[in-house]
């Protein structure tokens, strides 16, 4: 509320003018840092110290009490609104001007003014963290002023220097009260230089030792070296985290290339491979290890041996080994350690997928709050200016052709904005008939795959028998059905790009949608017919069938992989060629992030099914990964450019993580768990031979533990609650409650939003209202100018201003016009030195007038006591008249204003008057400063304390010369 | 590691730690490429606090920023003389916000600085068609540099006074996610 409402004052167009002839040196503004250097910390002990005693009592509690106690955020932001009460508070300090000011004036007024415009009451935006609010708030003090305005930056650099002072001892004080860590992210995320963060905290690490110096020494000490010490042990983990993280150098090559939104690519493909080393860990160690300690030789058939086509199929040879289900025991090995082979494979894969659950779930959600919740679509070509340029590019042709890019998109979307969008209802309807049958025509393509995928399993159905030994060719038959697949997985998403190159959608991220939602259709129906197919067929006919069905998953991973490699050579390599050599207009290929992450997403969730049918089938996919990573590196820095429109790549990857987890996520989870719940396990092979249900494991390891009376608390737990319906039906009635709660909260904050939002644009009408005002104003400050000039000798003119404003109200008036009448009398006495003031535009002429009254009385008082002493001193005097002739003419402007009835455009009385002090106060030391006796020792005090100071000096001069 | 220790004392190396989103060893490695730009200029020694500056030449010359079209603001904004002349602090305090740590409202913060040509803390239509000129090598007639920039206002301005603030522009950031990703440069 205060920044907002001293607006009026700190307004440009009111600083543009020159009226004041003040200080006029100019100050250079540094840009980065805190403009005003720092000095030696002794000085800003003493400043502080100063401030702290002169201040009246109220409002230096005010500073002080707020610091401790938590809940910082609040605190903070009540100080905020308290900082420029406490700047104003420290005025009345001084002695000599308490009495000139009207207290009921400056109080009663503020609130008459803003009755008349509500907007104004509201209070700003709190915008983000306590940092940069306090960067903020100097920030915006400071852009009241353009640094076109030598005049008043002297003025300003002492109010914001004290405000920033003041807010930088509040923060300090701030970061104490917080935990070192807390403390240390807090300065880190400070906006401000290196040097001063270096500064603030060692001030946050003395005060904290001095505090802690107050108790015992010696726990102090110890807990200083501990917390110090848990600092670089974190410090450490980072760095050897980072040391971890794979493919650094290539990822920051890729990224100077090709930019952020290829690059995502090849984040998610190394974020998928760490879930597969993951997987990987937790299964070998957990299940194949034991297993192997307690059998290192599989158990094959002796006419059994290696082909080598078992690499490709999966069957063979590898059916007895620990690769797949059937070749774990279930037995309890081992005969000093008990190890339950049944518990160990069922609690693996479930903890597993609990795990994947929860880091999915996690990033998705991160990701979701971070990309989408505020996302707007609307906001296109501020974002494509401001937000789009890729500061990770270092590579000069690919900077040119993204200056390329960009512009193409501007002139896009300017001509878009000039066709306009009137359509006609034949070209809306041909719009939709287009969108309807390509939809249609993809989703029918989608059903035919799978009904073809479903007929040719039928067809190797009736084929395959249940023999161990195939002969050679009836195991390459196996592979059928993933070579099939893979080329449908190959070849439909390109009729599928075919068709998106007809229908015209009205934006690129509505193409994009379609062609995602589309291509996992076709990918999550051709899956869903193979799992049908597994669980109704496989599992009935095969003595072993998990291993048959982990086979099936094998092949499908490995064609799979196959045909990646094809893909990227026909689709990169190929139309590469095509398009540099034989058809130019083709051009170089754009590297497609989405079809190549939606690949991966279909990788994964193969791996995912197969967890529980081939433990060891995330090798097959660390090395799959980590071969494609490498070839499509290879494949995207020889063969491609990088896409031509850089869509948000952020929220994509949200999508991509959306996708990974619905519905390729749930899908694996909920056939693993229909399998494991449903199914019966095959009788012949594998840990759960002999069981009704995989999931019975848990019941009879339950019945176990109750015979041996020990874990009764684990008993109580699985039939109290794992099997109990009523329990799973509270849980779920209070996460339906609770998200009911979470949904009514959130459209609460909806509509705060859009209140909000609302309120700053009608801030933002209040601003330009009050600036037409301004303006309106300055337009009749040339003739009441000329007015003045004319009658500037006269006192008559009294009469004359006092007509126009009879309103009851104006205790000021009476005031201001007193003031006028004594500034008159002086300028009777001294019309030879006045210089004539330039053009000015004030806001408020209420302050202004009690500003005149305050100058008035002080330069009678001076006149009073030194008639000679102004010869002396022509400096002075000139300033000394300069000045009252300005309050003069801003009282005549109060008139005006009253006259006109715009006394509304005064936007915050208080403020204002405040700030005329401050200025007044300012002056005098300028004067003061300028005299023989100039007291030049204590620059770069605060504006407030130098004043007084200087008021005392001038006073002394005065009886000096008197 | 002898080595690693006479660069900075173990106070200096806390020191950067705690001000910037660095690691040590990506400290050391910063200031290995800090030195490398002018390794007669810089000492090995930085326990004494030596005020060493290199001129916006060599750190423009950085494979990093040299194809970079905002590297001449950059090395204004981050630098403490404004002129974009650098000592080991700014240097690290540049590539620390450019880094993939550091928060979204610091990163904001220095871009609103980045494209404010004319240090008056509001992003006005002068800055913007200097951002567009500097984006698009000039390509763009003034009829539609001037509707883009107009149409950058018309979509940032909340307030309506004609420039971007640092709210406004913040504000857009919020709602554009990808500018996280995008403003990092990675060392």
């Amino acid at each position: 509320m205060m920044s907002y409402s001293s607006g009026g004052l700190f307004n440009p167009a009111y600083h543009d003018s020159d009226t004041l002839e003040m200080d006029r040196r100019s100050t250079n503004k540094p840009q980065h840092t805190n403009p005003y250097p720092r000095q030696d910390p002794g000085w800003r002990n003493e400043r502080e110290h100063t401030h702290y005693s002169s201040a009246p009592q109220p409002s230096s509690d005010g500073i002080r009490g707020q610091a401790p106690s938590g809940g910082w955020q609040e605190e903070s932001w009540r100080g905020r609104e308290r900082i420029p009460m406490s700047f104003i508070s420290t005025g009345p300090g001084s002695p000599s001007w308490q009495h000139d000011l009207n207290h009921s004036t400056l109080q009663i007024l503020p609130d008459s003014q803003y009755d008349r415009s509500p907007a104004v009451r509201l209070p700003s935006t709190a915008s983000g963290n306590m940092t940069m609010r306090w960067r903020g708030t100097t920030l915006r003090r400071m852009s009241m002023f353009p640094s076109t305005d030598p005049a008043y930056q002297a003025f300003t650099e002492d109010a914001i220097r004290d405000e920033m002072e003041n807010e930088e001892q509040k923060l300090v004080q701030e970061l104490v009260a917080q935990s070192t860590g807390d403390g240390i992210r807090a300065i880190r995320d400070l906006p401000v230089s290196f040097r001063e963060k270096k500064h603030i905290r060692s001030q946050v690490l003395a005060f904290k030792s001095a505090e802690k110096s107050h108790h015992f020494t010696c726990l102090a000490e110890c807990s200083k070296r501990v917390s110090s010490s848990f600092r670089r042990l974190g410090y450490s983990v980072n760095s050897t985290k980072q040391t971890l993280e794979l493919w650094q150098g290539v990822m920051k090559e890729i990224g100077g290339k090709f930019g952020t939104s290829v690059l995502s690519y090849f984040v998610i493909l190394r974020w998928l491979l760490m879930f597969n080393v993951l997987s990987f860990l937790v299964n070998f160690c957990f299940i194949t290890i034991p297993m192997l300690v307690h059998n290192l030789s599989p158990n094959i058939p002796t006419n059994v041996s290696f082909r080598g086509l078992e690499l490709l199929t999966g069957a063979g040879y590898f059916t007895y080994t620990t690769m797949y289900y059937g070749g774990y025991s279930n037995e309890t090995l081992g005969h000093l350690v008990q190890y339950d082979m049944q518990l160990s494979y069922f609690f693996t894969i479930a903890v597993y997928m609990v795990l994947c659950g929860i880091i999915l779930i996690l990033s998705m959600a991160s990701s979701f709050k971070r990309n989408y919740v505020l996302a707007d679509p609307v906001s296109n070509s501020a974002w494509q200016l401001l937000c789009s340029w890729d500061f990770s590019i270092t590579n000069e042709r690919a900077v040119k052709q993204r200056k390329n890019n960009l512009r193409v998109q501007l002139k896009e979307s300017l001509s878009e904005k000039a066709q306009g969008e009137q359509l006609t209802l034949s070209e809306k309807l041909k719009k939709l008939g287009v969108h309807l049958g390509s939809w249609l025509l993809s989703t029918s393509l989608a059903a035919g795959c799978a009904a073809g995928i479903y007929y040719l399993c039928q067809y190797e159905e009736e084929r395959t028998t249940d023999d161990a030994n195939q002969s050679l060719l009836e195991e390459a038959k196996t592979l059928l059905v993933p070579f099939v697949v893979s080329v449908m997985n190959l070849v439909v998403p390109l009729f599928y790009s075919l068709f998106n190159k007809f229908e015209l959608y009205s934006s690129q991220r509505k193409q994009i949608y379609a062609l995602v939602v589309r291509n996992v259709l076709l990918k999550m129906s051709v899956l869903a017919v193979l799992c049908y197919y597994w669980m109704n067929v496989v599992a009935k006919k095969f003595s072993c069938w998990e291993s048959v069905v982990g086979q099936a998953l094998y092949r499908l991973v490995i064609f799979d992989f196959f045909f990646l490699l094809l893909g990227s050579f026909f689709g990169e390599f190929l139309s590469n060629v095509i398009g540099t050599r034989l058809i130019r207009r083709l051009g170089v290929p754009e590297f497609d992030v989405a079809r190549n992450v939606l690949e991966l997403i279909y990788a994964q969730t193969l791996a995912w099914i197969g967890i529980y049918f081939a433990p060891l089938l995330p090798v097959i996919q660390i090395v799959k990964f980590f071969i494609l990573f490498y070839l499509k590196k290879v494949s995207l820095t020889q063969n491609c450019q990088p896409p031509r429109r850089s869509g948000r790549a952020a929220q994509m990857q949200t999508i991509f993580i959306a996708l990974l987890f619905f519905p390729c996520f749930v899908g694996a989870l909920s056939m693993v768990a229909y399998t494991a719940w449903s199914l019966t396990p095959s009788e012949q092979c594998g840990p759960f031979r002999g069981l009704n249900n995989t999931f019975s494991v848990v019941g009879v390891w339950i019945d176990d533990l109750q015979e041996t009376d020990d874990h009764d608390w684990a008993v109580w737990i699985y039939q109290n609650i794992i099997r109990s319906e009523i329990f799973y039906f509270f849980v779920t009635l209070i996460i339906m409650i609770v998200i009911y709660i979470f949904w009514q909260i959130t459209r609460g904050r909806k509509q705060l939003i859009s209140q909000l939002r609302q309120q700053i644009v009608n801030e933002g009408k209040d601003k330009s209202f009050l600036l037409d005002k301004l303006q309106n104003l300055q337009k009749c400050q040339p003739k009441k100018k000329h007015k003045q000039k004319n009658h500037k000798k006269h006192t008559e003119q009294r009469p004359h201003d006092s007509s126009p404003n009879g309103q009851p109200h104006s205790n000021a008036m009476v005031q201001a016009l007193l003031a006028r009448q004594r500034l008159e009398e002086e300028e009777g006495r001294r019309t030879s030195r006045v210089s004539v003031p330039s053009d000015i535009s004030s806001s408020s002429s209420l302050a202004q007038a009690m500003l005149a009254r305050q100058r008035a009385e002080a330069s009678e008082r001076g006149e009073f006591f030194s008639t000679t002493g102004f010869s002396e001193i022509p400096l002075n005097t000139s300033n000394a008249v300069t000045q009252p002739m300005q309050d003069r003419r801003r009282a005549g402007e109060y008139r005006a204003d009253e006259a006109d009835g715009l006394s509304s455009s005064v936007s915050s009385v208080m403020m204002q008057v405040m700030q005329a002090r401050q200025r007044a106060e300012e002056e005098d030391r300028f004067q003061w400063a300028a005299a023989p006796q100039g007291n030049s020792a204590s620059a770069g005090s605060s504006a407030l304390i130098q004043a007084m100071l200087a008021r005392q000096q001038a006073q002394n001069e005065f009886d000096d010369g008197y | 590691m002898g080595n690693k220790q006479t660069i900075f004392t173990a106070q200096q190396l806390d020191a950067y730690q705690d001000c910037t989103y660095f690691t040590r060893k990506e400290i050391l490695r910063l200031f290995y490429r800090y030195r490398d730009l002018a390794p007669q200029l810089v000492p090995l020694d930085y326990t004494s606090h030596p005020d060493v500056k290199l001129p916006y030449e060599l750190i423009g010359s950085m494979p990093e920023l040299k194809d970079n079209p905002f590297r001449q603001r950059i090395a204004e904004v981050f630098s403490e003389d404004g002129e974009g002349n650098m000592t080991l602090d700014d240097f690290l305090d540049m590539f620390s916000v450019l880094s993939e740590m550091a928060p979204r409202d610091l990163k904001a913060y220095y871009a609103f600085k980045i494209y404010d040509f004319n240090n008056d803390d509001f992003i006005c239509k002068s800055d913007l068609e200097k951002t567009l000129n500097k984006l698009t090598r000039n390509e763009l007639t003034e009829d539609e540099v001037r509707m883009v920039c107009e149409k950058v206002i018309d979509e940032a301005d909340l307030d309506n006074d004609g420039r971007l603030s640092l709210e406004d522009f913040q504000h857009m950031i919020v709602r554009a996610p990808d500018f996280l990703s995008t403003f990092h440069i990675r060392i």
